[in-house]
């Protein structure tokens, strides 16, 4: 399972459609791709292209139609919902757009939150060890509303390290932020993906983020309209 | 107009919005249920005066020492009320050398107009019956009895040979105790024509009137304009004595008490489903204001929506409310007795414009607020709102429930007592959610993964967990109120009337026939034997000064002081009398003592210490007060209002006043009695303990109706406060999948929570129901020694506390299955 010749993430001719009131739509048709253990790899395309319902899927957080993925051996489309959360719990980590972080806990309390789940009893320590880590360690104490956008990115950063994912997937992470601050967040992300050999999986309309990817797919209407850099895979 | 058509549109934009729906449904509720219980309320209150009036015997009338005016019948001839007229006076009767001083009833043909006349014929069967014919008399039993009379003999009766017609059972009389002769029914035109009730008569007149309820308005507003004659009074059924009065105000407070709270627990869903709203509203605010909307025209919209949301609401809650009291009067009406009354309209409709202000009152504090958006916040939605121009708004739900507990309770006692314990309840369960929370943000990282997950999402929504656990508890506190609390309460009533309560009354028994008689009673079945020695005096000065130089300032206390007065004295406390200043004095004082109720002490301006003489037959008695007794008039026992101490009062001339029990089935064996004593009256008060009882039944069946209609509101309290919370539960339930919860991580911590909500809720509404109880038992309900039930709160309670979590956890079953795609898509 972790013979590292074998990708870590692999999509077999994925598709995707919806129902809409004018029939059916296909957002995702015959998508295949593989990423190995510690790469970068960015997923780019114009607003309804269907890169979030791909990273999605890639994420197990929904199934494909048709197609199969694969993430560390398992097929999540013959998992369950709860077989795919443990997956998640164990193996992924997420950076949002919007960070979503919960209002009413502290910083520290909000990169707690996957380790509480996992009932890990040094959670506390753990967080601000993480917080250290993103520049926040004076902030812990701080609520969301008292920080600034990059900031708050930093503890969704924080929160998606904290428990040592094998595999981070960033949705559009430096959208809400100045280019200034995104330039930062994105020296982080991947400073962390080099670090600690964390695979990154990044959906941007950013060309100059997706070209510090190692390797990537350009979408257009739901097809691989072309592979980045050597997407020899 | 374009404003109306925007709202409109806005509505049917918005109408699938669930905060929109439970707005509209907690109206409707709020509408059916205030008039649903208060069409009945008024109805059983309009049952139970017809109820009352069946006692007196007619809807109203006038009682005078002399005949009443012609004007009076007149006016209420044409307000087309029927009329009836009775006369009253003592008079001997003779028959079988035997005679008898008897209390006759002198009616004309229309009598009774309310209530009926319970008649037995000679073989002893019972029937009902009209008023005696010319040449008939109708007999009670001590009358046949002290007569050695049959149902067909004749005897004479103010010089007029009569025939008794039948034995006199039941008759509407005003339900007085204490008739101190055997009583006659007999024809007015007989008692006219024998010249009993001419010119120097004793006799006094009554004129029971009976009619539709707005023409009885309209006499008794004619007679305000119409001075009745010197010495005549108004008789109406609010004026029954003493004890079915405090039975007739009691069951009016249960009844009001009830639609009350119904009312209240709308107001919080509608407080609560209307802070949704607005929540949801602020981004769309922001937005507005952004593109140049103004404040104004933002709150016109706001105003304009839940204005074309409010009317078609109430309306509907006013058609269904109609319909229901109309239905459950069908299933309910044979519990209050066949009284005639119609579907009364006014109820509901006060209760859509009540439904209306407290919509008003509970939604448009959040929704004015809504003005306060900043158009920067559609950049930044947690930007913080320091603006606290509107927070005064918050006045208005409290307002509005105060006014609604004003507009309900009987009594400002009542309102105060509901508006503090209501308020202690909100309070505390603030206070109590403040601190779990507090505590839950210290223990949660020691605790079980689910339990620290579920304080944490407690202590996540910290403002609104607050919220969510006082309207949870308000909610439960009214409804434990009306489920455990009312009926211990009536259970309390009830049991001031055990079936044991003497039911017979002997008066006139003297000193040398108080040992036969005892035992005479204990050979007849009877128990519960109280004897009290009587004597008849007056009152003729007070520290030493002569009663009628004395000036009270007030012609009834100068008439009253004039009048014969009785007295009694006993080495015990009797009981229903308490002692509220001084000592009670036993059986040897040194000096004379004389305890006297708070009548008294008011009437006649007297404290601890002064002197007053009293004069019985030839004997004299100059007594200090010693102490001063609160006596519950409203129980069935004998009372006084002056008590002397027995080693100084013996000697004073009395006969003697006994009390028993004696079951029903045994009066017959009274009639041995009866002529053993000839001296002794005996007076059956069966009836009337009969009448209180039923009372207290009737509310008990009446809170049980409302009870469900409080109960659908506590439901919609409860639906709403889950409702409150589920935007934010289902955002932080994809999140958590996001992250790898577990199904049944996310089920046990809701469990938790919601368990938690539940306690606090469960146990703030106990010991404010509790609290409330007792104080409402003590101050409102008069009910001595009343104890709210604790275990079967506490049960309640914890019992709530579970649904309160199983339905929580009902509630978040779609939560739980929330996709986490969500989040994806909410970027």
């Amino acid at each position: 399972m972790n013979d590292s010749s074998r990708p870590l993430l692999q999509a077999c001719d994925v598709s995707k459609s919806v129902s809409g009131p004018e029939g059916r739509l296909d957002i995702l048709r015959k998508i295949n791709l593989q990423i190995h253990a510690g790469e970068s790899f960015a997923i780019v395309g114009a607003s309804g292209s269907g890169k979030t319902t791909l990273l999605g899927l890639l994420a197990g957080l929904d199934t494909p139609d048709q197609g199969s993925i694969q993430l560390h051996g398992h097929a999540l489309e013959q998992l369950d919902e709860e077989a795919r959360a443990d997956l998640r719990r164990r193996l992924v980590g997420f950076v949002f757009q919007s960070f979503h972080l919960l209002p009413a806990l502290t910083a520290e309390e909000n990169v707690m939150l996957p380790l509480e789940l996992e009932g890990s009893g040094s959670a506390r320590a753990r967080a601000r060890e993480a917080l250290e880590a993103v520049g926040l360690g004076a902030r812990r104490k701080h609520y969301p509303a008292q920080l600034s956008g990059g900031e708050q990115q930093r503890v969704a950063i924080a929160r998606a390290f904290v428990h040592r994912p094998q595999l981070l997937f960033a949705d559009e992470p430096t959208g809400n932020l100045d280019q200034r601050t995104g330039h930062h967040i994105c020296d982080l992300l991947f400073a962390l993906n080099r670090d600690h050999r964390t695979t990154l999986v990044l959906v941007t309309h950013d060309a100059t983020l997706a070209a510090r990817c190692n390797r990537g797919l350009e979408l257009e209407e739901g097809r691989v309209l072309a592979p980045l850099k050597d997407a020899s895979a | 107009m374009k404003m109306l058509m925007l709202a409109l549109r806005t509505l049917r934009r918005e109408w699938h919005l669930p905060e929109l729906r439970t707005l509209a449904a907690s109206l409707v509720l709020a509408v059916v249920a205030l008039g649903v219980v208060a069409t009945l309320a008024a109805r059983i209150e309009r049952g139970m005066l017809a109820s009352a009036a069946e006692l007196i015997g007619g809807d109203i009338g006038i009682a005078a020492p002399q005949a009443v005016p012609a004007t009076f019948a007149t006016a209420a001839r044409q307000r087309g009320l029927a009329i009836a007229r009775i006369a009253s006076f003592p008079s001997m009767a003779f028959a079988h050398r035997q005679s008898q001083l008897l209390e006759v009833e002198a009616v004309d043909a229309g009598y009774p107009l309310r209530g009926t006349l319970e008649l037995s014929d000679a073989a002893g069967r019972d029937f009902r019956g009209h008023a005696p014919a010319p040449g008939e008399v109708y007999l009670d039993h001590r009358a046949l009895v002290a007569l050695q009379l049959k149902v067909g003999q004749r005897l004479q009766l103010g010089g007029r040979e009569l025939t008794v017609g039948a034995e006199l059972r039941r008759q509407p009389d005003g339900g007085e105790l204490i008739a101190l002769a055997p009583r006659a029914l007999m024809s007015l035109s007989d008692a006219e024509q024998a010249g009993l009730l001419g010119v120097g008569s004793r006799a006094r007149h009554r004129l029971l009137l009976a009619g539709t309820p707005s023409a009885v308005q309209d006499w008794r507003r004619w007679v305000r304009n119409n001075p009745l004659p010197p010495d005549a009074k108004l008789v109406t059924p609010e004026q029954t004595r003493q004890r079915m009065r405090s039975a007739f105000d009691r069951a009016g407070a249960f009844l009001r008490l009830a639609a009350l709270l119904s009312a209240l627990l709308a107001g919080v869903a509608i407080a609560l489903a209307a802070q949704r709203y607005a929540r949801r509203k602020s981004t769309e605010v922001a937005l507005l204001r952004a593109l140049g909307t103004s404040r104004r025209r933002v709150i016109g919209l706001l105003l304009g929506t839940l204005g074309a949301l409010a009317l078609p609401a109430a309306t509907v809650g006013l058609l269904v409310a109609l319909g229901l009291a109309q239905l459950a009067w069908l299933f309910a009406s044979p519990l209050f007795g066949s009284v005639p009354t119609q579907l009364p309209l006014a109820p509901s409709f006060a209760a859509a414009a009540m439904g209306l202000a407290v919509l008003a009152g509970f939604a448009l504090p959040p929704l004015v607020r809504l003005a306060d958006v900043p158009p920067v916040a559609v950049f930044r939605q947690s930007m913080p709102r320091r603006v606290r121009r509107f927070d005064a708004l918050y006045l208005i739900p409290v307002l509005v429930a105060l006014g609604l507990i004003w507009n309900q309770s009987s009594s400002p006692r009542l309102a105060a007592i509901l508006a503090a314990s209501l308020l202690g309840v909100a309070l505390l369960a603030a206070l109590l959610t403040g601190s779990l929370l507090w505590l839950a943000r210290r223990l949660a990282p020691g605790a079980h993964p689910a339990l620290r997950l579920g304080l944490a999402a407690l202590a996540r929504r910290r403002g609104l967990s607050v919220i969510q656990a006082s309207a949870l508890s308000l909610g439960l506190c009214a409804l434990l109120l009306l489920a455990v609390v009312a009926p211990a309460l009536l259970r309390g009533w009830r049991q001031e009337l055990p079936a044991d309560t003497p039911n017979w009354f002997a008066m006139n028994l003297q000193d040398a026939q108080r040992g036969s008689f005892e035992q005479a009673i204990e050979g007849i079945g009877g128990a519960h034997l109280n004897m009290l020695p009587l004597a008849v005096g007056k009152l003729t000065a007070i520290n030493g000064q002569p009663v009628d130089r004395i000036d009270f300032g007030d012609p009834r206390t100068n008439d009253s002081a004039d009048r014969q007065l009785r007295l009694s004295w006993s080495t015990r406390l009797p009981a229903a009398n308490r002692v509220v200043a001084g000592r009670w004095a036993g059986a040897h004082p040194e000096h004379a003592e004389v305890s006297i109720d708070t009548v008294w002490r008011d009437r006649f301006h007297l404290k601890l210490g002064d002197t007053l003489r009293f004069r019985v037959g030839e004997s004299r008695i100059d007594a200090r007060i010693g102490s001063i007794r609160k006596v519950d008039w409203s129980s069935f026992r004998v009372s006084f209002f002056l008590l002397l101490d027995p080693a100084h009062a013996r000697e004073l001339p009395h006969t003697w006043l006994a009390s028993f029990y004696l079951p029903r089935g045994h009066a017959r064996a009274l009639a041995g009695l009866s002529r053993d004593y000839t001296n002794v009256s005996l007076i059956d008060v069966d009836a009337l303990l009969d009448r209180v009882r039923e009372i207290v039944d009737r509310v008990g069946n009446a809170v049980r109706w409302i009870l469900g209609f409080s109960l659908l509101a506590g439901a919609l309290v409860l639906a709403a406060a889950l409702a409150a919370s589920a935007a934010e539960r289902r955002h932080e339930a994809a999140l958590l999948r996001t992250l790898g919860a577990r199904r049944a991580q996310l089920r046990a911590a809701a469990a938790c929570e919601f368990a938690l909500l539940g306690l606090v809720a469960g146990l703030t509404a106990a010991i404010g129901a509790a609290g409330a109880g007792l104080w409402l038992g003590r101050a409102i309900f008069h009910i001595d020694g009343f104890t709210p039930p604790l275990r079967p709160l506490l049960l309640a309670a914890l019992i709530c506390a579970v649904v309160i979590m199983l339905l929580g956890l009902a509630g978040t079953r779609r939560v739980t299955r929330t996709s986490p795609m969500r989040l994806l898509r909410e970027d």
